[in-house]
């Protein structure tokens, strides 16, 4: 009897050693189908002359495309110099303005501070498509209120979607507008964790309100503002639907000058519009590279306050 | 008695082999097509009519219906993946070249199809693109679009300008000049780019000359010295085409003119300028400057290599129904405005009637006028690419950026560069 007691609860010990990866497995089945194995085979994949179109096997180039992406392709640096000063212009800059809006909205003299919450971050959810067509249509030469507002002062209609410095514009206004309520958010969660301890001290030090936040928040903050500049790098350089449907499409490659060509719109002009999905891959792989190479930038620029 | 039934049952496969007949009257079949667009409702009222229910009793089509992008990044996907496809999948003239090149479609001139009798009455052009250097005919036309110039009456009259005969493209611009009044918010053409591709016949093909790109020179660097000419000419409203502002304006009726494909008639009547309560609108049809022969769009139908065998029969039973059938022809351009391949319907005496939103005019005429002597192109597998770097061209001439001879050079560098 006693053996037998034993033996079913030693079943139930097993049982609950093995039930946690049950539950868990869900995710990380999906992750290796979906996850891993695309991603460990677009590596493969950037080693062969592959079109996507037809039916003609793969051929094994090597580095070819790599090298071909770095040192002949007419479009994949200048690319990147587009997708460089939007991630300045368009996802960095929304720091500058998120992190004072954050203390702003964190400070008592702001009331009705959910209602501004959600109106901050209600871009962050809005469809890009329907976001870049109003955008199109405020900046648009004839009808726009952009052209509107500077005829009233007496300026010359801009064609903005015409022109190389009219499209960047465009486009970083659209990241700024869409993500800067998303950063405040992030930068809001992280200022409700510093003591307020801290400012009575200062306040008591005889510190100012520029000081306190100088010497206080910046420093407490440099975790989350790691956090917030890295996914603004991530999400910087893969910037694709805006310019992709601001410009018209594979069609136009990014507009005059191919101003709006960014490296991911490259990218998926490459691989689904050439349906050259070797080389596709490879663009991939060298932006995932960029990446790395600038949040380490950041990582090092934050370190000192991070440890 | 043995012998009788063997008889009987070689005569009838023999009859089957020796007339091609592919479908059983006593099965059912189901064929699924791929299309997209408004394609499904064409052909949903190709399989409404008499004619198609008395010829296929036991047909029945299935749609799988996409917007454009949609349908053809599906389609590419699943023919290089090697995977199961729709019986019949349809392709804009866009993706023809790529497909002429890489292989995943049926031949159709091929046995047992032997297509090529039955292309020989379907316009040379588009036949031309979906025929490979070996000769295989990978796709059939099914819609063609011949261009031409849509002009607004009422403005051209006001302006004192006769549109139907406009003789080169100099007296296009000047034309354009008296009908805009920007005053008004009238403009002459929506954007300069839309005259961009007119010159290079669509730019589906042509952009090869003895494995030369971008040559004949002459050819490519006139067009952007037209669309330079429009943009001096300050006739444009900077419309970007299917664009909130672009639409509206159309609506608005401030847009005097523009070439496109006959397609076009169809946007225009059903969305930006809809007809009166007589039928009638203010827009009319005239030849493209010069009498310029071009083709601006058209569809293919084709049966990818993955379809089996005996589907293969019956989809392209149904197939050749679609494109060399008057009654489907006709009841395709009845529906969307889809201008026959079919060059037997052209003298088909509804190709003579007045048409009621033209306010009477006999536009299928110039329609078919045009589809019969659009110039053949030469298509090949970097056509799509190609197309997008001469857009940014284009794009470079009309901001200012760049002069036509700076951008044609820039062009066929990144060109070279590109197809390395």
């Amino acid at each position: 009897m006693a053996t037998t007691i034993l033996a079913q609860r030693k079943r139930r010990m097993k049982a609950q050693q093995w039930a946690p990866y049950v539950f868990i497995s869900p995710f990380f089945i999906l992750f290796l189908v979906f996850g891993v194995y695309p991603i460990g085979y677009s590596i493969v994949s950037s080693f062969y002359n592959w079109k996507l179109i037809g039916n003609k096997a793969p051929v094994f180039i090597g580095f070819d495309n790599y090298v071909n992406v770095l040192t002949i392709d007419p479009f994949f640096l200048s690319a990147v110099v587009n997708t460089v000063f939007l991630l300045i212009t368009g996802s960095l800059l929304q720091h500058v303005i998120a992190l004072p809006l954050a203390i702003l909205l964190n400070s008592r003299i702001v009331r009705a501070k959910e209602l501004f919450k959600t109106a901050f971050f209600l871009p962050y959810i809005t469809s890009t498509v329907s976001v870049v067509i109003i955008f199109g249509n405020l900046f648009d030469t004839n009808f726009g209120l952009i052209n509107w507002v500077l005829g009233l002062f007496g300026l010359p209609h801009f064609r903005w979607s015409g022109e190389d410095l009219g499209i960047k514009v465009i486009l970083s206004t659209i990241l700024n507008w869409k993500f800067i309520g998303w950063n405040t958010v992030i930068y809001l969660a992280g200022l409700q964790a510093i003591p307020a301890e801290m400012y009575e001290a200062a306040e008591m030090d005889g510190a100012s309100g520029f000081i306190k936040h100088w010497k206080i928040t910046i420093p407490q903050l440099y975790p989350i503002i790691f956090l917030a500049v890295s996914l603004s790098i991530i999400g910087g350089m893969q910037v694709f639907e805006e310019p992709f449907v601001l410009t018209g499409g594979y069609d136009n490659m990014g507009g005059s000058g191919n101003s709006g060509l960014t490296a991911a719109f490259y990218l998926m002009f490459t691989a689904f519009k050439a349906y050259k999905i070797g080389k596709g891959s490879a663009i991939a792989w060298l932006l995932f590279i960029t990446i790395l190479g600038l949040n380490a930038i950041n990582r090092q620029a934050t370190r000192k306050y991070n440890q | 008695m043995k012998r009788l039934c063997f008889m009987v049952v070689l005569g009838v496969v023999a009859t089957a082999l020796l007339t091609g007949q592919a479908i059983d009257p006593a099965k059912k079949y189901e064929v699924t097509v791929g299309a997209y667009g408004d394609l499904e409702k064409a052909y949903k009222a190709v399989i409404a009519t008499d004619d198609f229910k008395k010829k296929f009793p036991n047909v029945t089509l299935k749609f799988q219906t996409s917007d454009f992008g949609g349908h053809h990044n599906r389609l590419t996907t699943v023919i290089a993946a090697g995977e199961q496809t729709n019986d019949i999948e349809a392709l804009e003239v866009g993706y023809i070249a790529q497909f002429v090149q890489a292989g995943g479609l049926t031949d159709l001139n091929a046995a047992p199809f032997n297509a090529k009798k039955l292309s020989k009455d379907l316009v040379k052009f588009a036949v031309a693109n979906a025929t490979t250097e070996g000769g295989a005919l990978i796709a059939m036309p099914v819609d063609i679009a011949p261009a031409v110039m849509f002009y607004r009456a009422d403005l051209a009259k006001t302006a004192g300008l006769n549109m139907d005969n406009v003789a080169n493209w100099d007296a296009y611009i000047a034309a354009l000049k008296k009908l805009t009044d920007k005053s008004k918010g009238v403009f002459g053409i929506e954007h300069p780019a839309a005259v961009s591709a007119i010159p290079l016949n669509g730019g589906k093909g042509g952009w090869f000359q003895n494995n030369k790109p971008l040559e004949p020179k002459s050819k490519f660097l006139d067009a952007l010295s037209l669309v330079q000419k429009v943009k001096a000419a300050n006739v444009d409203g900077d419309l970007g085409a299917w664009s909130g502002p672009w639409s509206q304006a159309y609506l608005d009726g401030k847009i005097a003119s523009i070439v496109n494909g006959a397609w076009f008639g169809g946007t225009l009547r059903t969305w930006l300028s809809p007809a009166g309560a007589d039928g009638s609108s203010p827009w009319r049809v005239a030849y493209l400057p010069g009498k310029m022969m071009a083709s601006l769009g058209g569809t293919y139908l084709s049966i990818p290599q993955t379809v089996p065998g005996p589907r293969k029969l019956v989809a392209y039973e149904i197939l050749k129904y679609l494109t060399n059938s008057p009654v489907a022809q006709l009841t395709t351009f009845k529906e969307i405005d889809a201008f026959p391949a079919l060059t037997t319907v052209y003298n088909d005496k509804v190709m003579d009637e007045p048409v009621a939103y033209y306010g009477g005019q006999k536009v299928r005429k110039i329609y078919a006028d045009v589809a019969l002597n659009i110039p053949e192109n030469k298509v090949s597998e970097y056509d799509a690419v190609i197309g997008g770097i001469w857009n940014g061209a284009v794009n470079d001439v009309v901001s200012g950026k760049s002069t036509p001879q700076a951008a044609y050079d820039s062009a066929l560098k990144k060109v070279i560069a590109t197809i390395q």
